[in-house]
């Protein structure tokens, strides 16, 4: 009742802070127009060079898997390995750590709640731009589409947040933890699917996709594909189990960290 | 002007020393800086390895555009990483002891910070391009030609910070700002070359200069077009000029916050 609490009054208070201010939402209505806007419009050439198929696949399906990979970018949850950075770097964590919340829940319901109200907004705007200017694909017509996207859409958002806490979390050991967020969040862009579609990968490539935390955080984006509604509780089985994984993962690093601080008060 | 030079190598030499004083963090900034950047070249070389070569873009001119972008990156955020800051000093009232400094403004204000991960483009921008070359067989003549066209990738990539920049002293906290227009100029850098034709190519070409610092130079040393050579360096020499012009209107809107921020 009480992490419920919490959670609502975060995110209460992080959607009221960004309606009310709007730079973050430009900033990433921007952020989308440079990257993804651009780059549908750059693989629409492509498709139409390649006669509208390249590896099986079209440019309605493509552009939609790429759509929800951006998309679910916008609600940054990579951010927190950086917030946890700064946080002990600034000695911030000392004050957190004495108050009566968990730390990591504070943490992540914070990350959420800063990015939820951009995600809502270019979300919503770009699906309506999407629909009337490309169309929709069939597969996202059929009624398991949305209830497992909404399912697939949690599991890779909870999986984020624990792959990026990790990292954060490393910021016990080592000064500096930018390296290691730069090759985990390179492993996440590059499997699951942003630049180069799913549909395009290799065979080996796909398969590291399909069994990483990397891929598996973004299997949102397996979703506008034919091959969805049937292995569909494959996929989402493979994220639980990273989502387990992960999470004792997190568990036990967090539990020896805190060992590691020392409050003084004051 | 010697005399601004001898300062910001000074300044530059000074910024090293500081930042190797970490040796750990030092290190693992430019070593994870350099395999950050290959996940570009595994991306685009998968796409031409899907779709096949697209506008005479082969794997090797992706890994020749990451070298070149990733170079001009390097040398402007290392040595001028302040030119990043400016939002942050424009809003804070920082920049106040800028303008008191007898040095040169701008000089000043790039040398004030140093971007150590940086150097990990610098290192990975030589070493693509050193494999570029090799992968085409260069002839002496294009060797020449690739320094030759990292200089100028440099100028246009610093007049473009400046502008970006620049427009720090037109907004309250202009950090955001400055960071969208930054990714709006630096993202289509780094895509497929070969993908940008038509209205594409024109607009990031003549108005957001994001293809002179990487597709261009490519396509220049691929070819060994002269035509494009100079359109790309009429081009720099034009965003330079332009970009200082910006720069000298734009402080002039600068008021000063009074706070007492003297030194470092």
């Amino acid at each position: 009742m009480k992490e419920i609490r919490l959670a609502t009054k975060i995110l209460k208070t992080l959607v009221k802070d960004r309606i009310q201010y709007l730079d973050r939402l430009v900033v990433d209505t921007i952020g989308v127009i440079a990257r993804c806007g651009i780059l549908l419009i750059l693989y629409w050439y492509v498709f139409k060079l390649s006669n509208g198929v390249i590896n099986g696949t079209t440019f309605l399906f493509a552009a939609w898997s790429i759509f929800f990979y951006f998309s679910f970018s916008v609600l940054r949850l990579r951010d927190i390995s950086r917030e946890i950075m700064k946080d002990i770097q600034t000695g911030n964590v000392e004050v957190l750590f004495s108050k009566p919340i968990s730390y990591l829940s504070y943490r992540m319901w914070w990350q959420v709640g800063s990015g939820i109200y951009s995600f809502v907004v270019i979300t919503l705007l770009a699906v309506v731009a999407l629909f009337f200017i490309i169309g929709l694909p069939p597969t996202m017509t059929i009624g398991i589409f949305i209830p497992t996207l909404i399912l697939t859409f949690f599991c890779g958002a909870i999986l984020s947040l624990f792959l990026y806490t990790i990292v954060g979390l490393l910021s016990f050991w080592i000064e500096d933890i930018n390296p290691v967020f730069w090759i985990v969040d390179k492993a996440v862009m590059i499997l699951g699917g942003s630049y180069l579609p799913v549909a395009l990968f290799p065979a080996f490539m796909f398969k590291i996709a399909l069994w990483s935390p990397f891929g598996a955080s973004q299997f949102v984006t397996h979703t506008v594909y034919e091959t969805w509604q049937t292995n569909w509780y494959q996929l989402v089985g493979i994220q639980l189990f990273w989502i387990v994984l992960l999470g004792l993962v997190v568990y036990f690093m967090f539990e020896s960290a805190k060992k590691k601080v020392s409050v003084n008060g004051g | 002007m010697m005399k601004e030079l001898y300062f910001a190598l000074y300044a530059i030499k000074k910024n090293i020393q500081s930042s190797a004083e970490l040796r750990t963090s030092f290190l693992m900034n430019i070593v994870g800086m350099s395999i950050n950047n290959t996940a570009f070249i595994i991306l685009w070389g998968f796409f031409v390895k899907s779709v096949g070569v697209i506008g005479g873009w082969t794997v090797a001119d992706i890994i020749g555009l990451q070298g070149f972008v990733a170079l001009c990156f390097g040398i402007v955020f290392s040595a001028g990483a302040g030119i990043r800051k400016l939002a942050d000093y424009t809003a804070s009232g920082a920049f106040d002891r800028f303008m008191l400094s007898p040095k040169n403004l701008l000089v000043r204000i790039a040398t004030s910070s140093f971007g150590v991960s940086a150097l990990g483009d610098i290192v990975f921008g030589i070493v693509c391009l050193s494999i570029y070359a090799f992968l085409i067989h260069a002839t002496i003549y294009q060797i020449l030609l690739i320094a030759l066209l990292v200089i100028i990738s440099t100028i246009v990539f610093l007049a473009a910070a400046i502008v970006i920049y620049s427009t720090s002293f037109f907004f309250t906290d202009a950090s955001s700002v400055t960071g969208s227009l930054f990714e709006l100029f630096l993202t289509p850098s780094l895509f497929h070359g070969g993908a940008f034709q038509g209205a594409m190519r024109f607009i990031f070409t003549f108005a957001i200069p994001s293809l002179l610092i990487g597709a261009l130079p490519v396509e220049i040393v691929r070819d060994i077009s002269l035509g494009k050579l100079l359109l790309v360096g009429v081009l720099a020499i034009f965003w330079f000029v332009i970009s200082i012009n910006i720069f000298n209107r734009a402080i002039k809107k600068y008021e000063s916050s009074n706070f007492m921020t003297f030194g470092n």
